[in-house]
């Protein structure tokens, strides 16, 4: 994320200089910072990854976002139809993020998806203990986790 | 001309996302009244209520259209977003301490037994666990026996 | 035509309000109530954010904020009590 600290350094530089505080001239500023660290810098190991980071951020919070709003139809259709359909559980998750930051995005966005909430982590950091709505198959909610684990991963590392 | 098609749009999306959050934060209650347990109604408080109240947000950012505007929506929505997970998560977690019971059609707990009551810590599933602990000391190196070991044991993980 | 909406959101939002509301006093054991607290804190928010709007004064948003941050801290804070102290079967 150091490039995203310079990225941020550089758009506040472009609003300085033009003038224009305003969120219209911030984008244009970050635009071209990205441009210009991710072009004209990809040689500089720092930065070399930089260009294809952005994008990933950016397809990682559309794909949250998309998560979100289908976990919230979900929600309403549980809300709105008797609840004798639910399949409540809970399930041990072994956890590949380790350090606190990654544990506690992955736990948040987990409460904040499809019929999932994280109750607790083990004390040895292990595994993570989710609540389930519909537990058919719990083999197949765990890898449903760690496949938002992985995705989430793939975008911090 | 244009204008007014402008601002037209503006006001249709502002109205639109009011009435969005609204509804989602009404499902968030219902979903409370409803649920039959703790934990389920936390599902619909967590999620619907994070939502709602952001999508309210939105709304308000796109009404007024200032960047300090903006700046505060955006701010409380994160916070929003960021806080109620872990408010979920600490509540749960008095809720088992306190012995709040479960719906009595819970398909499966793993969690069961797994508290210490007296230290507060919280233990891992034996097929979770590390196998030795100079494994610790090399981070890649754990990873790879506790994602393989799901598969082999998968047989035994009836017993708790 | 935004009046209209508003109007219709705020009568919305206060059916949730009631409606937590009945959960709170029925709610069987104390963490309930404390998740419904919570979520009154959040409708709150949603609540200044309609006024807001309603009023034309963006000021409201600071409010907004601050509640949302003391809400969190109460439910961590209540969390806490349940946890570590206090009665341990509801009463």
């Amino acid at each position: 994320m150091n490039g995203l600290t310079w990225n941020i350094m550089l758009a506040l530089i472009w609003v300085g200089m033009t003038g224009n505080f305003t969120g219209s001239g911030m984008a244009i500023g970050f635009l071209l910072g990205y441009l210009l660290l991710g072009v004209t810098l990809r040689d500089v190991p720092r930065f070399s990854g930089y260009i294809r980071k952005v994008p990933r951020v950016v397809r990682f919070v559309f794909f949250f976002l998309r998560e979100l709003v289908v976990s919230n139809l979900r929600v309403a259709y549980d809300v709105l139809t008797p609840t004798d359909y639910m399949r409540p559980g809970v399930i041990a998750v072994p956890l590949d993020a380790h350090t606190d930051g990654e544990i506690t995005l992955l736990a948040n966005m987990i409460s904040l998806t499809p019929g999932s909430l994280s109750l607790d982590v083990s004390t040895d950091r292990r595994v993570l203990y989710v609540h389930m709505m519909y537990l058919d198959d719990p083999e197949q909610a765990r890898e449903q986790i760690k496949y938002f684990e992985s995705r989430l991963l793939e975008l911090l590392r | 001309m244009t204008t007014d098609y402008v601002t037209f749009g503006l006001e249709l999306a502002t109205a639109v996302f009011m009435l969005v959050g609204a509804l989602f934060m009404l499902l968030a209650g219902l979903g409370a009244l409803r649920m039959p347990d703790l934990l389920m109604r936390m599902h619909a408080t967590t999620k619907a209520g994070a939502l709602g109240s952001g999508v309210i947000m939105v709304a308000v950012a796109i009404h007024f259209g200032e960047a300090g505007v903006t700046t505060r929506a955006v701010a409380i929505t994160l916070f929003i977003m960021l806080t109620s997970p872990v408010a979920a998560h600490v509540i749960a977690r008095a809720g088992y301490f306190t012995g709040t019971p479960m719906w009595s059609r819970i398909v499966r707990d793993e969690l069961k037994g797994k508290y210490d009551r007296d230290n507060h810590t919280l233990d891992t599933p034996p097929r979770y666990k590390l196998k030795a602990t100079a494994d610790e000391s090399t981070a890649p190196a754990p990873d790879a026996p506790s994602e393989s070991q799901p598969e082999k044991q998968k047989p035994d993980d009836s017993t708790p | 035509m935004i009046d209209i909406v508003l109007w219709i959101s705020l009568a919305i939002m206060c059916i949730a309000l009631v409606v937590t509301f009945i959960r709170l006093v029925l709610g069987p054991t104390l963490p309930d109530r404390v998740v419904m607290l919570e979520l009154m804190a959040l409708l709150s928010v949603a609540f200044i954010g309609l006024y807001s709007i309603k009023s034309g004064h963006s000021a409201f948003l600071d409010v907004a904020l601050v509640l949302a941050l003391t809400a969190f801290l109460a439910a961590i804070g209540f969390a806490r009590y349940l946890e570590k102290g206090g009665l341990h079967d509801d009463d």
